[in-house]
């Protein structure tokens, strides 16, 4: 009872607040109070008024259309990221699984390599390579991510081959591909979940410090990591600057995650209290 | 020449243990030793022993699901390879001793029944089978749609029986099947495996604690100790004449119901 | 005041009761048996107890424990009890363990939670506690993982998780299925040792109609959730009252005059 209300609560906080997300993609495309980009020198650092309801930076843009419009930029990081992180990890960490001893063992090596290299070399390469975008950096979060989970998966799926329940389907003589998709996946599902869910922290996050090292979405497009970055040094000039994007942020990450958690918590059939 | 069914043929297995698992210099633990044994069509052999001495282990390694340390496993005179037999599956089924362990905790109770039905190719109405194999254990055709953590230990149990009769192998290897089942239920599946056994020629390969079951449904008898067999022949020898003292002791510690009036 | 009172107890998932208004005493150092058909509602009424039902079942009634209204109570102050005033042996003793954790910690864990024992002396504690309910190499075990114990050594681990703080009431569900008999009676005499030298209170749940004879003063006898019959184990074998307890008792007479037939036992 207690946990499933718990699992509930999560779940309807973080779907409130991916909600608020997705609004403001779809408001992005029908009406923005300002055009972000439209520099009007007379307000410079603007404060809360009637006319910027959040105020406006530097260069007089105002920061609730900037808001707006950067949520595209973030969501699609996300579902990128998560896509490339997720297809990638999740095969790979399934096949060093189930993969022979021999084999398994420079599998595993070529993950920890992939592990240890850093996603912003990755991103320096691929800017250099097709020039900084979005889509750069994107992949890059998602390939450095990717080897996250494929470790992830790896360690959990081998524990779930090593069950009794695995070696009662061999013994009903189904193949390993029946194994993987009937068993492997299902009880894998709550542990993918949860990875899914700090990909999308993690990629947004680091969508914003590549776009403020000039390896991400490259300026005028308005990202809320690049705006953040931006203000960092007017932060005592004007505070709100840096408050604005950073609630969304806060607010992304915090609902991917909140949602995460509660789909686990209140579809897992089996999810019971532990003993102490 | 009349070929053994399945035979065991000097099989041991030695678990090996991670350093730091084994008291002073001991890396070793020798589950089985070099066992012999050899199971002809319609046999029903008992197993029982000592906690511990090795019979879970024998039992997988009669099924290929563990790779010998060394002997080796014939079943119609080929060698189990671990993991490589499809043609063994379809004849042998297995009872796990742990049943919760042994459901998939994500699937219904009729998904895991289905299961075999799906991988063996059994040419039958699966639905109308697994239905049928809920009333010959005693389960009610509505748990179909639970999961396992949702039943009680032996309704586990029933449905790990269950899973293993819906293919109707032609030989059935049971590890503490009727532990967790009252009396009367366990009467219910003794007699069901009996019937097996008698009408269709079931070959029975019978784990268990419980001398009676093993009286009841089997006419050969292996006694265990430390990986090893201490005593084996006819049931009704064995336990009226136990000739090995460890034989003697299973026998004399049998708890006595009271006595009525 | 009784060291335990279950009164009117009602377990339901959805609208389906599997315990339907039972309700039994136990004093302080008395025991007693609950035994009947499977599926009857015995492991969830120990599970009632120990505050570890699942989180989709309803409960009422109530049930005090040393004066402690016990239903309603928080997880938090339930955790206090469990492990500590009230130990359980599992019914299946693979899912009450840890699989990624050595068994000496599992042990030693509710001796560090409830007694503030240091990690040294609850895995000394552990070793003694192995080598009581009777397990070989006792060393071996405690660096062990469970999948690497046989079902009966991991049935006796639980055994010693349950014991470990020497709990005022020990509820063991099925705690002898997976031990061959000379080893079963080794750990029966260990419980009643136990129990008797600590003056704790015993509910003893098995199919065993021998075993519970053995070990308890009482009986109950379940069947669809409910308590049939409650007698003492004398009354209970000379004369079963409830249609469901002679058909029981009778069965267990023909098993065991069956197999005193092969010559078995003399
Ligand atoms: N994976 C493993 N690693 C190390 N030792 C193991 C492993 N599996 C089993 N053993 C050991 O091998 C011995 C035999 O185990 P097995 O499970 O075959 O016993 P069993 O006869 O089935 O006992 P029980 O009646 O208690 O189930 C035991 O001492 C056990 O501790
Ligand atoms: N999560 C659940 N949802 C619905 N029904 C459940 C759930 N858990 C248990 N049950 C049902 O509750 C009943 C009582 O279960 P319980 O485990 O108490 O039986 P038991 O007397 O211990 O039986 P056994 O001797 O077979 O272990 C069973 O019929 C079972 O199917
Ligand atoms: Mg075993
Ligand atoms: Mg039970």
């Amino acid at each position: 009872m207690k946990k499933a209300m718990k699992g509930n609560i999560s779940l309807i906080t973080g779907s409130v607040m991916v909600a608020i997300t997705f609004s403001l993609l779809i408001l992005s495309f029908i009406w923005t109070p300002h055009d972000p980009l439209e520099v009007t020198p007379d307000d410079s650092f603007a404060g809360i008024s009637s006319k910027h309801f959040l105020g406006a930076d530097k260069l007089g843009r105002d920061i609730l259309s900037q808001i707006i419009v950067g949520s595209r930029v973030t969501l699609l990081v996300a579902a990128l990221a998560v896509t490339i992180a997720m297809t990638l990890g999740v095969s790979a960490g399934i096949t060093i699984a189930v993969a022979s001893r021999k084999l398994q063992a420079p599998m595993v090596y070529a993950v920890n390599i992939a592990l240890a290299f850093p996603a912003a070399l990755l991103a320096i390469i691929l800017a250099a390579v097709y020039g900084a975008s979005t889509l750069t950096a994107v992949s890059a979060i998602g390939l450095a991510t990717a080897a996250a989970v494929a470790q992830v998966t790896r360690r959990t799926a081998y524990g779930i081959l090593a069950s009794d329940y695995v070696l009662a389907a061999h013994a009903c003589g189904a193949s390993t591909w029946r194994i993987i998709r009937k068993h492997v996946m299902p009880n894998l599902r709550a542990s993918l979940l949860i990875q899914a869910s700090a990909v999308v922290s993690v990629s947004v996050l680091a969508e914003s410090s590549l776009s403020y090292l000039g390896l991400g979405t490259p300026p005028p497009a308005p990202s809320w990591g690049r705006m953040l970055a931006g203000s960092q040094q007017y932060i005592f000039v004007n505070p709100l600057l840096a408050i604005w994007p950073g609630i969304a942020i806060v607010i992304v990450v915090l609902g991917f995650n909140l949602v995460g958690d509660g789909v686990r918590e209140v579809f897992d059939p089996t999810l019971r209290r532990s003993d102490s | 020449m009349n070929q053994p069914l399945l035979e065991a043929i000097n099989l041991s297995r030695t678990y090996k243990l991670a350093k730091g698992s084994a008291g002073k210099g001991k890396a070793f633990r020798h589950a089985l030793v070099e066992m012999n044994l050899s199971i002809n069509t319609g046999d029903r052999i008992g197993i029982v022993g000592e906690s511990g001495s090795g019979k879970t282990t024998l039992v997988r390694l009669l099924l290929g699901l563990d790779t010998p340390t060394s002997g080796s496993v014939e079943f119609k005179g080929q060698t189990l390879i671990s993991g490589k037999m499809p043609w063994l599956r379809k004849d042998v089924q297995i009872v796990f001793q742990d049943p919760r362990s042994s459901l998939d905790p994500r699937m219904k109770i009729s998904e895991i029944i289905r299961e075999p039905l799906v991988c063996l190719g059994i040419d039958e109405d699966h639905d109308a089978r697994i239905d049928e194999v809920l009333d010959s254990v005693g389960l009610e055709r509505a748990m179909r749609d639970r999961y396992p953590h949702e039943l009680s230990g032996g309704q586990r149990q029933r449905v790990a029986i269950a899973r293993a009769l819906a293919p109707r192998p032609g030989v059935l290897i049971a590890d503490e099947p009727v532990s967790a089942l009252d009396v009367l239920v366990r009467d219910q599946i003794l007699e069901l495996i009996a019937q097996l056994t008698d009408k269709l020629g079931l070959t029975l390969i019978l784990v268990s604690h419980d001398l009676s079951v093993i009286a009841r449904l089997c006419n050969r008898v292996i006694v265990m100790k430390d990986g090893a067999v201490v005593e084996s022949g006819n049931t009704r020898e064995v336990f009226d004449r136990p000739a090995h003292e460890f034989t003697r002791a299973l026998i004399g510690a049998i708890p006595r119901l009271p006595e009525s009036l | 005041m009784s060291l335990l009172e279950v009164n009117n107890l009602t377990i339901a998932f959805g609208d389906k009761k599997v315990v339907d208004s039972i309700s039994f005493t136990l004093e302080k150092g008395s025991r007693i048996g609950l035994i009947g058909e499977s599926g009857s509602g015995k492991s969830m009424t120990s599970l009632a107890i120990m505050g570890l039902l699942p989180d989709t079942a309803t409960v009422s009634g109530s049930i005090t424990f040393e004066g402690q209204e016990l239903i309603g109570l928080s997880d938090r102050e339930h955790s206090h009890l469990r492990g500590n005033r009230m130990g359980m042996v599992f019914q299946e003793p693979l899912t009450a363990l840890n699989p990624l954790m050595r068994i000496g910690k599992q042990i030693a864990g509710p001796l560090m939670i409830h007694k503030g024992a240091s990690l040294k002396d609850a895995l000394g504690s552990a070793l003694e506690l192995c080598t009581k309910v009777g397990l070989p190499d006792p060393d071996r075990v405690l660096r062990a993982y469970p999948h690497q114990l046989s079902g009966g050594q991991r049935q006796r681990i639980g055994l010693a998780i349950a014991l470990a703080c020497e709990p005022a009431l020990l509820i063991a569900d099925e705690p002898t299925t997976a031990l061959d008999v000379t080893v079963q009676r080794e750990v029966l005499n260990l419980i009643n040792t136990l129990v008797d030298q600590e003056g704790s209170s015993l509910v003893f749940v098995t199919h065993d109609l021998p075993v519970v004879s053995i070990m308890t003063e009482n009986i109950a006898v379940m069947q669809l959730g409910q308590i049939v019959e409650n007698a003492t184990v004398a009354s209970l074998f000379q004369a079963p009252k409830h249609e469901y307890s002679q058909r029981l008792i009778n069965a267990a007479r023909v098993a065991e005059d069956a197999f005193s037939g092969t010559g078995g036992i003399k």
